[in-house]
């Protein structure tokens, strides 16, 4: 704007007379003073030279640094949505695969339960056996000392009853005959 | 009363002095005992027990006892006097005992040693 008012001005200058005395009369009318024109452009040009250089650039400055602070921030949101959707990818695998694990697990702690199962019932089933072999050899062992007593018991009946038939029977010739055999016997030894 | 060695030891001594020929003679007999008399050894009611158990375990040696049922006639006991001699070489005289348990048969002891041949034992031993 100042370029053209002294544009303006210069050719009015080099114009003559003629056209000089024409602006000169409209500036009057007007109401124009050049100086006070050219002082007021020049005391614009350092209000609007201070500005720039302590206001508008400070804060153009702190504008852009802004920008670039958004800027980033936004970058900063983009990548840790990103890296949201890998961790969110991420655990979902985990998880899946910590499901497949824990089934995993769930079926070896079943077929471990079902094994130990089988086993104790095939030892609940050895230790019946066993009890069953048990009782029947105490079985046997006790019929077989019952007939060893009732075995010794006829046989100390029947000597009893022997002696006591002999005693009444034999008479002093029989035990004189027997007691002539037994010297025999213990004179042999 | 326990007795001691040393009173062992001398009724050992006594006891061999006692025998002739491994048979006990009542003349060596009655000098121990004159010997423990005069010369009143350390604790002799000790020595002379010992002496004693000694003896008469020597003499039971020399002596079967016959257990018998039914009449046993002298020629039986002289039968038996004479093996038993035989068996433990020394002279053995036998003396009778009636046992009416044996049934019939005999019954003899030696010392610690028994022969039996009687009813009773037999059915004893089938009783076993």
């Amino acid at each position: 704007m100042l370029s053209s008012l002294f544009l303006v001005a210069t050719i009015a200058t080099e114009h003559g007379e003629e056209a000089a005395s024409g602006i000169t009369k409209i500036m009057g009318d007007f109401g124009i003073n050049v100086p006070n024109i050219a002082a007021q452009t020049l005391s614009f040009a350092i209000v609007m030279f201070v500005l720039w250089l302590f206001a508008f650039k400070p804060v153009l400055a702190t504008l852009d640094e802004r920008q670039k602070k958004i800027s980033d921030g936004l970058k900063y949101a983009e990548e840790t949505q990103i890296r949201l959707a890998a961790a969110a990818q991420e655990s979902a695998a985990i998880i899946k695969t910590a499901q497949l694990d824990a089934q995993k697990a769930i079926e070896e702690a079943r077929k471990a339960a079902k094994e130990f199962g089988d086993k104790q019932q095939a030892e609940a089933i050895q230790r019946a056996a066993d009890l069953l072999t048990k009782a029947q050899q105490s079985i046997e062992l006790e019929h077989k000392k019952m007939l060893d007593q009732a075995r010794s018991e006829i046989a100390r009946l029947v000597v009893t009853t022997t002696e006591r038939v002999l005693a009444k029977k034999l008479t002093d010739a029989d035990r004189a005959a027997y007691n002539e055999a037994a010297t025999k016997e213990l004179s042999a030894l | 009363m326990a007795v001691d060695k040393q009173t062992k030891l001398l009724a050992k001594q006594l006891f061999k002095l006692s025998l002739v020929h491994g048979v006990v003679s009542p003349e060596q007999v009655a000098g121990v005992l004159g010997w423990v008399e005069k010369t009143s050894p350390h604790r002799p009611v000790a020595l002379l027990k010992a002496y004693h158990h000694r003896i008469a375990i020597e003499l039971a040696k020399s002596r079967a006892v016959v257990e018998h049922a039914g009449p046993v006639s002298d020629a039986t006991l002289r039968q038996i006097e004479a093996a038993m001699t035989n068996r433990y070489q020394r002279p053995v005289t036998a003396s009778t005992k009636s046992n009416p348990a044996l049934l019939a048969g005999l019954r003899v002891r030696v010392g610690s040693d028994i022969y039996e041949s009687s009813v009773a034992g037999q059915l004893a031993s089938l009783a076993v």
